[in-house]
């Protein structure tokens, strides 16, 4: 039992679904460009993760092996829909909803979900695979929450939707960097992210 | 027990899509009537922004409640029409009935193999028109509101809507607002049977009646340039008979003495 620690901190660090294991780079270049849809991005997919994860493994010894993925995609798919039908029904969620479109129902295709229940929930058992979803979900929103803050605050000068960048510098002659609205930045700052994790921990260098 | 049998396989799928089923129709019944609530309350946004008293975003900032209470004060009437331009009823505008898109969607099926309509004109104490819009995107419905002047001409605004168009590409029928922007101040010309165009290229220089395609969104521009035809010309008689105009007239006016029968 000693390893939850180990299990929690894996997903966020050394084993980080993103900048590691470059799994679901799609969604993280879709949702960052304000941080309210990447906050809610970032919760939605935690919650999908940890709960199709802690579900798979409870039901992992009578899973069929030959219609494992479908059985596992079942699952997903559940979860997303749920978390898709609660964010319409809220009135505070219902516009972040829309502004995510599609990519709350893409989180059934996020690598992410169905990578950690394969790796990870069919071979363990249920509040380890649950914590490891959830570690794995966090990870993911990590990246995407810092991706987003410097995408909103240099291509909006915003955060939140709250101006940070005061009139005056507008006034000054300063402009938002169009470049960092649009997806190829997303890519740029996501390799930067991933230079630095991997500078500081060394055992991530190939030799 | 062996996990790997047919029979094993075939009663586990069914007995976990049953399960999953039952769950997500539960919970669709349980959400059901405040996510119409937020439907409803998005409709008459999307409408009050064709209608250009706001930005999009005022309306999600200041709630539903707000948003609902605004279009209230602000319309005269919203009648249902026919092909020929009659009355055929009215939406409650007291409790701001409005078209739903699956309303919306129904309608679209009567246009297309000319069955009796029922199309609604939302009209504004300012005599603005709002005109609903419904067809095919490339990836499922695109939908939206264009608002035209008391003259039965001028376009004041427009607003789309999808459901799954590609972002950034056919989505930005929805999100790039310059793309709504060119419609103010257009006009809807019946002349040559396509009463609006978005053209793929560009639009011509001096056509009053055609604004620009999406470049990289061929498909959503069509389906969207297919669906504004179809359904201006379901509302041709509207505009061109003037069939209504005594209508709205008497609509506004009834409008704007309840207002002041109300302040004193």
């Amino acid at each position: 039992m000693g390893n939850f620690k180990e299990t929690f901190t894996t997903p966020l660090l050394k084993g980080n679904p993103i900048t590691v294991l470059v799994l679901g780079i799609c969604s993280s270049l879709a949702v960052t460009v304000e941080l309210k849809g990447a906050l809610v991005m970032a919760l939605s997919v935690t919650i999908v993760t940890g709960l199709s994860s802690l579900i798979c493994s409870i039901i992992r010894n009578t899973i069929p092996n030959r219609v494992r993925i479908i059985i596992q995609l079942v699952v997903v798919a559940l979860m997303v829909i749920l978390v898709d039908q609660f964010l319409k029904a809220f009135e505070s969620t219902y516009a972040i909803d829309k502004s995510l479109s599609v990519y709350i129902g893409l989180i059934i295709t996020n690598c992410i979900v169905m990578g950690r229940i394969e790796a990870f929930a069919l071979g363990n058992k249920p509040l380890p695979s649950f914590v490891d979803g959830l570690a794995s979900g966090l990870g993911y929103g990590a990246i995407l929450i810092i991706v987003a803050f410097f995408r909103e605050l240099l291509g909006s000068g915003t955060l939140f939707g709250i101006r940070i960048i005061p009139e005056a510098a507008y006034a000054a002659g300063y402009v938002n960097n169009g470049l960092v609205i649009l997806p190829p930045f997303a890519l740029i700052l996501l390799g930067c992210i991933i230079w630095i994790h991997r500078s500081i921990d060394k055992e991530l260098q190939e030799k | 027990m062996n996990t790997n049998s047919n029979v094993y396989t075939v009663i586990y799928t069914t007995i976990v899509v049953v399960m999953v089923a039952a769950v997500l129709a539960f919970v669709s019944q349980k959400l059901g009537p405040m996510q119409a609530a937020n439907e409803k309350a998005e409709t008459v946004s999307q409408i009050l922004t064709a209608a250009q008293f706001g930005e999009k975003e005022h309306w999600s900032e200041i709630g539903n409640k707000a948003t609902l209470d605004f279009y209230k004060e602000n319309v005269a009437s919203s009648i249902l029409v026919d092909i020929d331009a009659k009355e055929v009823g009215a939406l409650d505008f007291t409790d701001a009935r409005v078209y739903s898109t699956s309303d919306l969607k129904a309608q679209n099926y009567n246009i297309k193999d000319s069955s009796a309509l029922s199309l609604p004109i939302y009209q504004f104490k300012n005599g603005v028109m709002v005109f609903p819009v419904y067809g095919a995107g490339l990836w499922g419905p695109v939908w939206g509101y264009i608002a035209v002047a008391d003259d039965f001409k001028t376009v004041v605004g427009a607003y789309f809507d999808h459901a799954s168009e590609t972002p950034g590409l056919g989505g930005k029928i929805k999100d790039d607002p310059a793309f709504r922007a060119q419609f103010v101040g257009k006009v809807v010309d019946f002349a040559d049977g396509k009463p609006f165009s978005i053209v793929k290229g560009g639009a011509p220089e001096g056509k009053d009646n055609a604004v620009d395609a999406i470049t990289g969104a061929t498909m959503t521009s069509k389906g969207l340039d297919a669906a504004i035809t179809t359904w201006l010309n379901a509302y041709q008689k509207t505009f061109v008979s003037g069939e209504l105009v005594n209508v709205f007239a008497d609509a506004i006016k009834a409008a704007t003495e309840t207002a002041k029968a109300k302040e004193e």
